[in-house]
């Protein structure tokens, strides 16, 4: 009963701005910091005494403010995100760290400051800007570690608090416990007979991005517990990898899995495996370590020049969980996703890899039934390949078997 | 059992087809209801209806359409694009792409030589560039979609719609209205602007002949001069049965090869 919970309590934290544990830890007197990116070394907060949460928009239900500030031809999930901060869903935070992942999300710095002087109480009183660099070699790394320093002293000053190497360590030690526990619960996908889904896999790493690590680990290891108490499945479902823009609601990989014909087995997302993977090399230095687990390991294409690597781990990732097919998805005016995502496609058709380009509105899925079509659609194609390479398959043997015969 | 069925409940219309023996027995089209049960329920009994038949004498039924999983009755439920590219070589045999403009959306897709599809596109979440977007001008214009369809071919000078945005092509229509333009000019005008967005769209997925318009707008003659001229290839005419039954038309030929095991691709 106990396990059972840990799959459910995940996917409550993965559903709530707001989940209770994070509620208690700031009852408990102690600071909440929003953030906006997977580039913000959550190590670094916690290092602090700070319980780090990824701001999410899903539980916006509509965008006046946002349009206000950001005007209408932009991503709809930093507006989601104003628009909460707007209506006062974001109130509890101590803080807010906000980077320049993309250019809309650095706007969102711009616009959160302007629409709080038109509505009092909106800024929290730690607000600070994280510069990320687009290159991550030579200064760009050096620049990295210069604004996790600044980022230190900053919080260091604003909370009273001293952040030693020793801290850091330690709050590195406890995000990877995380790491690892995040990737044996993903390891269940490899197998032919799924004991979980795409979904429970998504869910526990966005709850990983808003609880508090201890918690969180605690629940991870039940629910490895739970997940190998399951029995495998032992339907043959189609195997889909899904790349592309933020995605931090369960409702898309709900959707692509709601039918019983498919399962995500994996996904490169903001938040999902970008930031739920990938243990830090240990360095003597724990920024420098910090700093090449967030700048170095990243597949965002906000970093300049990484196009060919980021297709080539796509391509391990499609291969290493024999995955049928990739969903290219991202949200509409996504410039950096969406431009990738067409040379993703292209290079995928080339290749032989089915893909599907979705464009879509961030928030809650009213546009269900054009994605609906295009999802049901895509996995008929991928059933009729199996079909036809199964036929040719089985005529070869027929025709080896008669040759033997002869 | 020899009668087969499908069912395709659309934004706007639901129709369904009665098919023995490969032929056409029966169909119908009503208005979409709120709920797509009660459209795929209700369409089904005015198709038995005509077919003189009882739903027991149906072998196999395939739903298709946004409603496609909410039919009580269908054996199957299969995606749009399935069987519009099914129901385009039953059309048109030598068919390679398929532009469906319905109610709400607009499909196009590309078949290899086979039917097999190899690649396909649809609209983004608006209206430009659906039949929606003909309904509201031709009721700003106070004809009927037929009549639209007509205009094309009695205008001299067909004036040019500055946007494809249903609102502001609206208010384009209404300047020219009052400034005394002849009402086929602009029916002209609407069809062209349609079919060029239409085709903007069929480019991503570089059609190749033939060309087979399905869906309720593919009774516009006078998009379908303008995608002719556009995308520099002929659409194939047909005249085995209403466009606007492609959907439903499909879903039976599917059907009908899930009941014989001869095909079933895709479902």
């Amino acid at each position: 009963m106990k396990q059972q919970c840990a799959m459910a309590l995940l996917q409550d934290a993965a559903s709530r701005i707001d989940p209770p544990a994070v509620m208690r830890w700031r009852d408990e007197g102690r600071p909440v910091l929003g953030t906006t990116c997977s580039f913000v070394p959550a190590e670094i907060l916690y290092a602090a005494g700070v319980l780090p949460i990824r701001l999410r928009g899903l539980a916006a239900r509509g965008s006046s403010i946002g349009d206000a500030y950001f005007g209408p031809f932009i991503c709809s999930f930093p507006k989601c995100l104003l628009e909460l901060a707007g209506s006062g869903s974001f109130r509890f935070l101590d803080g807010v760290v906000i980077t320049p992942g993309c250019d809309a999300m650095r706007r969102l710095h711009e616009c959160w400051r302007k629409a709080g002087e038109d509505i009092p109480g909106i800024v929290p009183g730690f607000f600070h800007y994280f510069d990320v660099p687009h290159k991550t070699e030579g200064h760009g790394f050096s620049w990295f570690i210069d604004e996790m320093k600044v980022l230190v002293e900053k919080m260091s000053s604003h909370f009273n608090v001293k952040i030693t190497d020793e801290d850091l360590s330690s709050a590195i030690s406890l995000y990877d416990e995380g790491r690892r526990l995040y990737e044996t619960l993903e390891g269940f996908l490899l197998e032919d007979g799924p004991r979980l889904s795409g979904t429970e896999v998504l869910a526990s790493a966005i709850a990983g991005s808003v609880l508090p690590r201890e918690d969180y680990n605690q629940l991870m290891r039940q629910a490895v517990e739970e997940a190998m108490s399951r029995p495998p499945a032992d339907e043959c479902l189609i195997r889909l990898v899904v790349a592309g823009s933020v995605d931090d609601t369960l409702d898309l990989f709900r959707l692509i899995e709601s039918r019983g014909k498919a399962l995500v087995v994996g996904e490169t997302l903001c938040f999902g495996s970008r930031f739920a993977s990938n243990s830090i090399q240990a360095s003597e230095d724990p920024l420098r370590g910090i700093a090449g687990h967030y700048l170095v390991s990243s597949t965002c294409p906000r970093m300049f020049g990484g196009y060919a690597e980021r297709l080539h781990r796509l391509l391990d990732l499609v291969r290493s969980r024999r995955a049928d097919g990739v969903i290219l998805q991202n949200i509409r005016f996504c410039d950096m996703h969406g431009s990738e995502n067409g040379l993703m496609a292209r290079d995928l058709k080339r290749m032989g890899i089915p893909a599907l380009r979705i464009e879509r509105e961030y928030g809650p899925l009213a546009d269900t039934g054009r994605i609906n079509l295009r999802v049901d659609a895509f996995l008929e194609q991928i059933a009729a390949k199996r079909l036809t390479i199964k036929r040719v398959e089985s005529t070869a043997s027929a025709a080896s078997r008669a040759a033997a015969e002869v | 059992m020899r009668f087969v069925a499908g069912c395709d409940v659309g934004s706007l219309t639901t129709k369904a087809v009665i098919m023995e023996d490969g032929r056409i027995r029966a169909s119908a089209i009503i208005k979409s209801r709120p709920i797509p049960a009660d459209s795929a329920s209700a369409v089904i009994e005015d198709v038995l209806r005509a077919a003189a038949l009882k739903l027991d004498k149906i072998a196999f039924t395939v739903g298709t359409g946004y409603g496609r999983d909410k039919m009580p009755f269908a054996d199957k439920a299969v995606s749009e694009i399935q069987c519009h590219a099914r129901a385009a070589r039953w059309f048109v045999p030598g068919a390679r792409t398929v532009i469906d403009i319905g109610g709400q959306d607009a499909k196009e897709i590309l078949m290899d030589p086979d039917g097999s599809i190899l690649q396909f596109v649809t609209n983004d979440k608006c209206a430009a560039g659906t039949g929606r977007f003909l309904e509201v001008m031709a009721k700003v214009l106070g004809v009927s979609l037929t009549e639209l369809g007509a205009m094309s071919r009695r205008a001299r000078a067909p004036v040019v719609l500055a946007s494809t945005c249903t609102v502001w092509a609206q208010a384009d229509v209404i300047q020219y209205i009052h400034s005394g333009k002849d009402p086929a000019d602009i029916g002209a005008g609407i069809d062209s602007a349609m079919a060029k967005r239409v085709a903007t769209l069929a480019g991503s997925v570089k059609p190749a002949p033939e060309i087979c318009l399905t869906g309720g707008v593919a009774k516009n003659q006078g998009v379908a001069m303008v995608l002719e001229r556009l995308l520099g290839m002929k659409v194939a005419p047909f005249r085995k049965a209403d466009p606007q039954l492609a959907g439903a038309i499909g879903a039976a030929l599917l059907a009908r090869e899930a009941v014989s095991g001869s095909r079933q691709a895709g479902i």
